[in-house]
């Protein structure tokens, strides 16, 4: 075998330098979640519910995520990635339950509810923001629905939250954890202590008509 | 010596009382809601720079102590707090993308990116307007639009304070000439 010139090993060295760093960077690219990368969302103390002039008792029968984001545990993938502890969808559920237990408004279950909620969860953790701090978002639906008559409501609710930015992982990684938890918090107060909930249990729940038939299918105004 | 010490400790003590002042200040409303602000025909601005300004503007309103609570859109408020609740909604009239050339070429302010909105404050209880603002900012073309919305709901909220606080202050007597 004749021995290669200079211009061939040159050129073989490029090559495997250039595929050496690029094997590097989509390494470097996915980050992993790791004890020390992840963060716990909590709400906290309950959020105050509003008052009811007729209060229903809740259930939360199941939360959608429609976020359309295929790693939804994943805050931040630079600086090796932060990630939830839990999947959003199991976050936001707990902090909507644990707001309407504090008040006693959450049912034992399902079929001894007045109301029962199917939450729709479009955006969970950071948007788009100025390049200076974290711009935090939450918002969610929430489907509320009558199981007696069948009749349902739409309740949309929206949390922002923005925080420092910071150059060191850890201040990231502690502004990130309380800007989504202020954002989550927000959130879920928009949604318990929002006119579209009260107008929606106002339609929905009447406690006298409890025994009456399903209405039948006429125009309703 | 000691004369000294106690005066120099009365001095603190003035000084600490004179900067806590204004932070005790009591708000001037309970509780204020920003809503997301609507765009006027040919305003090219995406959604997301709305959702950014009505976050942005939040913050501020926050830091501005103008009121108490900041709640969210469309939250019910007690009937008892609503003659001291606030709310603030508006459009954004005017938006120019500017120029980097002109910017570099020309300089002093000429290209920059243009961003108008009025905004008007009422009172939730009667929807009494209490004041109507026009906020005008520019910035470096080269600068992401969201420091644009940054900028301008803090113009907004320093607007704001400036024109509640005038309405709230009780009229200064007439002066009168002397004959």
């Amino acid at each position: 075998m004749a021995p290669l010139s200079l211009w061939n090993r040159s050129l073989q060295f490029a090559t495997a330098t250039s595929l050496l760093l690029a094997t590097g960077r989509v390494a470097a690219d996915d980050p992993k979640p790791k004890p020390e990368n992840t963060i716990t969302i909590q709400l906290g103390d309950p959020v105050p519910v509003q008052k009811f002039e007729h209060p229903p008792k809740f259930w939360i029968s199941d939360v959608t995520d429609r976020s359309g984001n295929p790693q939804p545990m994943l805050v931040l993938k630079e600086r090796g990635g932060i990630f939830l502890d839990k999947q959003p969808t199991a976050i936001l559920k707990e902090s909507l339950e644990q707001s309407l237990k504090a008040v006693n408004l959450l049912a034992a279950d399902q079929a001894s509810a007045d109301l029962v909620v199917r939450v729709y969860l479009f955006h969970f953790g950071l948007a788009s923001g100025s390049a200076m701090d974290f711009f935090g978002k939450v918002e969610f639906s929430g489907m509320v629905k009558n199981p007696k008559t069948g009749e349902s409501q739409e309740v949309k609710a929206t949390g922002t939250s923005i925080a420092n930015g910071a150059v060191r992982k850890k201040n990231i990684q502690k502004n990130l954890q309380e800007n989504i938890e202020a954002a989550l918090r927000d959130a879920t107060r928009n949604f318990v202590r929002g006119t579209q909930l009260k107008d929606a249990v106002a339609q929905l729940y009447k406690p006298g008509d409890l025994s009456a038939p399903p209405p039948a299918a006429s125009d309703s105004h | 010596m000691r004369r000294l010490v106690v005066a120099i400790a009365l001095v603190g003590l003035f000084a600490a009382a004179a900067s806590a002042r204004p932070k005790d200040q009591a708000a001037l409303y309970k509780s204020g809601e920003a809503k997301h602000f609507t765009t006027a025909e040919g305003v090219e601005l995406s959604p997301a720079f709305v959702d950014y300004f009505y976050a942005e503007l939040r913050n501020e309103l926050t830091k501005s102590k103008l009121v108490n609570e900041v709640i969210g859109e469309g939250e019910a408020v007690d009937d008892i707090d609503a003659a001291k609740s606030v709310v603030i909604s508006g459009t954004i009239t005017e938006y120019k993308k500017g120029s980097v050339v002109k910017s570099a070429l020309i300089g002093f302010g000429a290209g920059f990116k243009s961003l108008k909105m009025d905004a008007d404050v009422v009172r939730r209880s009667d929807k009494q307007n209490l004041c109507a603002l026009h906020v005008h900012v520019k910035v470096d073309p080269r600068w992401n639009e969201k420091v644009m919305a940054k900028g301008a709901a803090h113009e907004m909220v320093k607007e704001m304070k400036k024109a509640l606080m005038e309405g709230a202050k009780p009229p200064a007597p007439e002066a009168t000439k002397p004959s």
